[in-house]
């Protein structure tokens, strides 16, 4: 394959390394955002039960451009750009609302929540073949995968459903089995991380990093670790969870849904999303990547539609302490992120080697505990970035 | 009107327990809570949205010493280490009766790394209850509200 990039980055032949600049280089950011954030990649952006009325609206980004997702008084939500049909003001400066109507400031120009153009103030002025119906919001591509919503500014996007590959069904068992969830509120941090660096957690470190996996004497009964053709990864294990005797509070690693016994279940969409199950925690993490030095995460988390008042609090409970950026067994995921990228800032390569046994090539099924999954991820990035192999 | 001394007396717990975290004495930290009691740091954007996930859900005493252990003994070793200095201001004090004080304050957190470098780790505001007994005055609830929703790093200690 050809350099079709123009950026000097030297891709090394040996299949299992990854040279360390590209977690640091602006010009590679830039690229990014082109080929990736804006490429032909779908981005999940909001669930419907963070925004479950009519009116209802979130903000956020894909890579760079601020979109606004909607819930129209038509029930139908739509993902506009954040951005005035008009002279480009930002429309919507708060994480999440509520709208009948979207004014921009500037100039009063007036949308309804379906993203159409209702009203301008001295239109008498304007050109004559000025039209309201020419200057709506931008809709942008979407689709929905359990109450999930995805956007992409890509034309050249698959549709969703073959993007997805098969994680649709993994999605699904992580959200309760059909995505009717209620939202229970979220926790947001920024890692003075490079989003790869973020989004390449794998199987291999879980006992290893994370004291609380061997202290818990966490046992995966049974597991699986696939990979798909779109560079998704699922991870999928029951979890045996005894007793804890070094912790007073063992509700914090107790399963009590009677619908799913305990579980771990990992959906890492390409290229930053993660959705999860674990234990009873329901949540999705949107990640934005800031900078190369540095990216955004929101864990949102959820209860199920069906819950009795007793589940909803342990899931609270449990969701605040077990698995977030200060989570039990997961504040040390953060602690790696940036300490990955403060030690990438070096020569060389960084090299995969648990689970690598040759070329990774279709199936893509690989033990639970390997990193050699990640690798497809990075053949895919490699791809979508056009560089070269030495 | 509150009077001096017991003002003085929840402003001694204040400066016990920003001083037990600036200098992480977690066990200190922990002894600042009565028997009953709960720590909650949460983000603003959670309790004017009525959303209920916290980020540190401590509701129960048990729960307060499980996050010394956290910190002790399940983190040890992974953390990048930072030192914190609190800033508290108390703003308002009104009795709940029975020795019991409704307590708000502003705070700020300076944080600085091991390369030496001081930034804002978060600021925001505390709601608390303390009672106040024969002896020391303790937390019988503790809520840090942060206005930093989005923190700049991964909160390793209580605020």
């Amino acid at each position: 394959m050809r350099n079709d990039s123009a950026l000097d980055i030297r891709w090394p032949a040996k299949f299992n390394e990854i040279p360390k600049e590209v977690f640091h280089r602006a010009d590679v950011y830039r690229l990014e955002l082109e080929r990736i954030f804006h490429g032909p990649e779908w981005h999940p952006v909001a669930h419907v039960a963070e925004i479950p009325a009519r009116g209802d609206l979130k903000t956020g980004y894909v890579g760079a451009v601020p979109v606004l997702i909607v819930h129209g008084d038509d029930s139908v939500v739509r993902v506009f750009q954040n951005s005035c049909a008009h002279r480009g003001t930002q429309l919507k400066t708060c994480a999440r609302g509520k709208a009948d109507k979207i004014e921009c400031p500037y100039h009063r120009w007036t949308y309804n929540n379906r993203g159409e153009l209702i009203g301008v103030p001295g239109q008498g002025d304007f050109p004559r073949d000025f039209r309201k119906e020419d200057y709506g919001l931008r809709v942008l591509r979407s689709g929905e995968v359990c109450g999930l919503i995805f956007v992409t500014l890509s034309d050249e996007a698959p549709p969703l459903a073959d993007y997805l590959d098969n994680t649709a069904e993994h999605i699904a068992r992580a959200m309760g089995g059909d995505g009717r969830l209620k939202l229970l509120g979220y926790q947001k941090v920024a890692f003075a991380a490079n989003w790869k660096e973020y989004s390449d957690n794998e199987g291999y470190h879980g006992p290893l990093l994370h004291a609380a996996f061997r202290m818990l004497k966490f046992a995966q009964a049974d597991g699986a670790q696939f990979m798909t053709p779109h560079a998704h990864k699922v991870n999928s294990a029951t979890l045996a969870v005894p007793e804890p005797s070094f912790i007073e509070d063992g509700s914090v690693v107790e399963g009590r849904d009677p619908k799913l016994p305990p579980h771990n279940i990992i959906v890492s969409l390409f290229p930053v999303t993660i959705i999860t199950r674990n234990l009873d925690v329901i949540s999705v993490r949107y990640a934005t990547p800031i900078s190369p030095d540095e990216t955004e995460v929101h864990y949102a988390y959820f209860a199920h539609a069906d819950d009795d008042a007793a589940l909803v609090q342990h899931r609270i409970r449990q969701a605040s302490n077990l698995i977030g950026p200060s989570g039990f067994i997961s504040l040390e995921d953060g602690a790696v992120f940036n300490r990955l990228h403060v030690g990438s800032a070096s020569d060389g390569t960084v090299a995969f080697q648990k689970g690598v046994r040759g070329p990774i090539v279709a199936p893509y099924a690989l033990d639970k505990g390997d990193e050699a999954g990640n690798l497809i991820r990075w053949e895919h990035y490699r791809q979508a970035m056009g560089f070269a192999r030495d | 009107m509150i009077d001096a001394g017991v003002l003085a007396g929840i402003d001694a717990l204040q400066l016990r327990y920003l001083r037990a975290l600036d200098v992480r004495d977690m066990a200190g930290w922990a002894g600042c809570f009565a028997e009953t009691a709960s720590y909650i740091c949460i983000a603003r954007e959670n309790v004017e949205q009525e959303l209920p996930v916290a980020i540190m859900m401590d509701d129960s005493l048990a729960r307060i010493r499980d996050r010394v252990t956290y910190i002790a003994k399940v983190w040890a070793g992974t953390f990048e280490d930072y030192q914190t200095r609190h800033f508290v201001q108390r703003i308002d004090c009104m009795s709940g009766g029975d020795g019991l004080y409704v307590v708000e304050s502003n705070f700020m957190v300076a944080y600085t790394t091991a390369r030496g470098r001081s930034e804002i780790l978060v600021v925001g505001t505390y709601e608390d209850q303390i009672e106040l007994g024969r002896g020391d005055a303790k937390f019988r609830a503790k809520k840090a509200i942060l206005d930093t929703v989005t923190t700049p790093r991964y909160l390793v200690y209580p605020v």
